[in-house]
């Protein structure tokens, strides 16, 4: 691609860097932006940097925040007792986009696999048992995708869990939701989400 | 309850641009010079059965030189009831694999639903080479027979995967936390016991199959013994993997499990592959697949389709007149035979007296 202006050509190089878009939307992306009025860019670039400055991680859940504790843990009208253990951040936006989920989140940051070099200490799940330690857990209910790391990474924390006596589930898993959380339809994941079961000592397929 | 494949049509696959057959009868001859797309066409249909194909585990290496993508569609019928099978390779490499032209999620869960026997001139590797050949022969059958000893097997290899790959990243005894090896574990031999169960019961069931058939086709009264062989007959499976825990951690890799199982084979109480002749070993081959051909057909309640790429070159003329006779006539399975030379086909498939559809590539 030629430009005449490095200034355009540094922008389209920016936004091509992002996931899923290419030069040539990255581009159009750009073109748009330059027929905008000056004004209304000035805040998308800023609104941009004040969330990647001022973002924050929720140290109790490690959900996505403003604060040092996010919205949903400061809100007393949730059930604390209730933690639903999810991969990553769009699985908190997926479930809270059912409005069905009343309780509180933890955010794993990933499952364990060692083939892609995550092992239990690249996740967060220290902070879990801590959690489950400290407060007045009394349900875990995992929603990871239903893989063989998902299964590993629950295993795992149950046994880490051993001595405390909560009630451990996982959502429907399977027939619920076919392949990623973040894809399923909101009825889907409210209704795997009513239909939790136990984790037996082994998923059965 | 009749499988039967009515016609294929193939785009760009291996040696064909494009390129359709009709199957208008229940014993169809292939004959054609070497080299002309006999074998070829077979694993086209062995796609359709499998969703890929016999001889390598690379789909791009399928489509035809200088192309990336691929189409193989069949017509087949089953119960009376018509399939269109498609498998498709994108230019992107992306595979798709339709059945009435609904996509399957998962490729595994279409295996099993056109069974389906191969036998290939170099097959012959399973008696002579290592112990993976055989595995595979027992899990291409048990995965026809149950879909979840084929969805375990996968879970299996894939949590072997993640435990060596584990076990690489601990060093040597600084392993202080031994959870995540526990839960490894637990899940290997969940999965690997079930497999353990499967692959015992079904080796018990194929020893009379396999002793029978030997008999028939070489004629001989030789005795044949099949012994599976696996660590889990001494010890189950939690057992065994705590058993070889160490040695696991200093290799950095699993070294006890059904992925070390085997069948050892006996003649006369001698280790076959060391003392067998060539023709003893042809004659194995085929009683093994024709005991997989047989336990599929008990099974399912219908004979699998069968593939037979250059059997005539491999049999003496008696021993492959019994081995027609038996496929052919008794049973009522389609058969797919390939032969370079048109008259020696033609002249076994007559003499057999069965309708039959001969084509010329
Ligand atoms: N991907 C491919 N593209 C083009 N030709 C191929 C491909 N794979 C195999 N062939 C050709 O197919 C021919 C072999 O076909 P094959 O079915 O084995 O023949 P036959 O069994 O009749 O002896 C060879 O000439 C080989 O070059
Ligand atoms: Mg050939
Ligand atoms: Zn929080």
């Amino acid at each position: 691609m030629q430009f005449s202006s490095s200034l355009l050509e540094d922008a389209v190089n920016e936004f091509a860097r992002l996931p899923g878009i290419g030069k040539k939307t990255a581009l159009r992306l750009v073109l748009h932006l330059v027929k905008q009025d000056a004004a209304l860019v000035q805040s998308f670039g800023e609104t941009v940097l004040k969330m990647r400055q001022e973002i924050k991680f929720c140290q109790r859940c490690c959900n996505i925040s403003d604060a040092d504790v996010c919205s949903i843990c400061s809100n007393s009208m949730r059930r604390h007792e209730m933690v639903c253990v999810v991969e990553n951040i769009r699985d908190v936006i997926a479930i809270e986009s059912t409005q069905q989920y009343n309780g509180t989140y933890h955010v794993l940051g990933g499952i364990i696999s060692p083939l892609d070099g995550v092992g239990p200490d690249q996740l967060n799940i220290e902070l879990l048992i801590n959690r489950v330690q400290k407060e007045n857990v009394q349900e875990l209910i995992f929603a990871l995708n239903p893989t063989i790391q998902g299964d590993t990474t629950i295993y795992y924390i149950q046994k880490k869990l051993q001595p405390h006596s909560i009630n451990i589930t996982t959502i429907a898993r399977g027939i619920a939701f076919g392949g990623e959380l973040e894809y399923a339809d909101e009825m889907t994941l409210a209704r795997s989400l009513q239909n939790r079961v136990p984790v037996e000592r082994f998923v059965n397929y | 309850m009749l499988l039967l494949i009515n016609s294929i049509s193939l785009v760009q696959f291996k040696n064909y641009p494009q390129r359709n057959f009709s199957f208008s009868s229940r014993i169809v001859g292939i004959s054609g010079p070497n080299g002309t797309g006999k074998t070829n066409l077979l694993d086209a249909i062995y796609y359709l059965c499998f969703t890929k194909s016999y001889f390598t585990r690379s789909d791009s290496f399928n489509a035809l030189t200088g192309t990336n993508g691929f189409r193989i569609e069949g017509q087949l019928e089953h119960n009376g009831e018509n399939y269109k099978a498609v498998c498709i390779l994108r230019e992107t490499g992306k595979k798709e694999f339709m059945l009435n032209g609904n996509a399957y999620e998962r490729f595994s869960h279409h295996i099993g639903r056109f069974p389906c026997v191969f036998i290939a001139p170099d097959d012959v590797r399973m008696i002579t080479e290592g112990s993976e050949e055989r595995r595979r022969f027992i899990d291409a059958i048990l995965s026809q027979l149950d879909p979840e000893y084929l969805q375990r097997l996968m879970n299996y290899n894939k949590l072997l995967l993640q435990r060596n790959s584990y076990l690489k990243s601990v060093s040597e005894n600084r392993l202080k936390d031994t959870s995540l090896l526990e839960v490894y574990d637990e899940q290997l031999s969940n999965d690997g016991s079930y497999i353990f169960e499967k692959r015992k019961s079904f080796m018990d069931e194929c020893l009379g199959l396999v002793t029978g058939f030997y008999g028939k086709i070489s004629g001989a009264a030789e005795n044949i013994e099949l012994k599976y062989e696996s660590q889990l007959h001494k010890l189950d499976f939690a057992e065994l993997l705590k058993s070889t825990r160490d040695r696991d951690l200093y290799l950095q890799r699993t070294t006890a499990g059904i992925h070390k199982d085997d069948i050892q084979i006996l003649l006369n109480n001698q280790p076959f592959r060391n003392i067998a002749s060539q023709g003893q070993r042809k004659s194995l081959l085929f009683a093994l697949k024709l005991s997989e051909f047989e336990m599929l057909r008990s099974h399912k309640g219908f004979a699998p389709i069968l593939l037979l790429d250059d059997v005539f070159e491999k049999l003496d003329e008696s021993r492959m007149h019994n081995l027609l006779s038996w496929v052919c006539l008794d049973n009522d399975g389609q058969i797919f035979i390939t032969d370079t030379h048109q008259q020696r086909i033609k002249e076994h498939l007559e003499t057999l007296g069965a309708l039959y559809q001969l084509i010329e590539l």
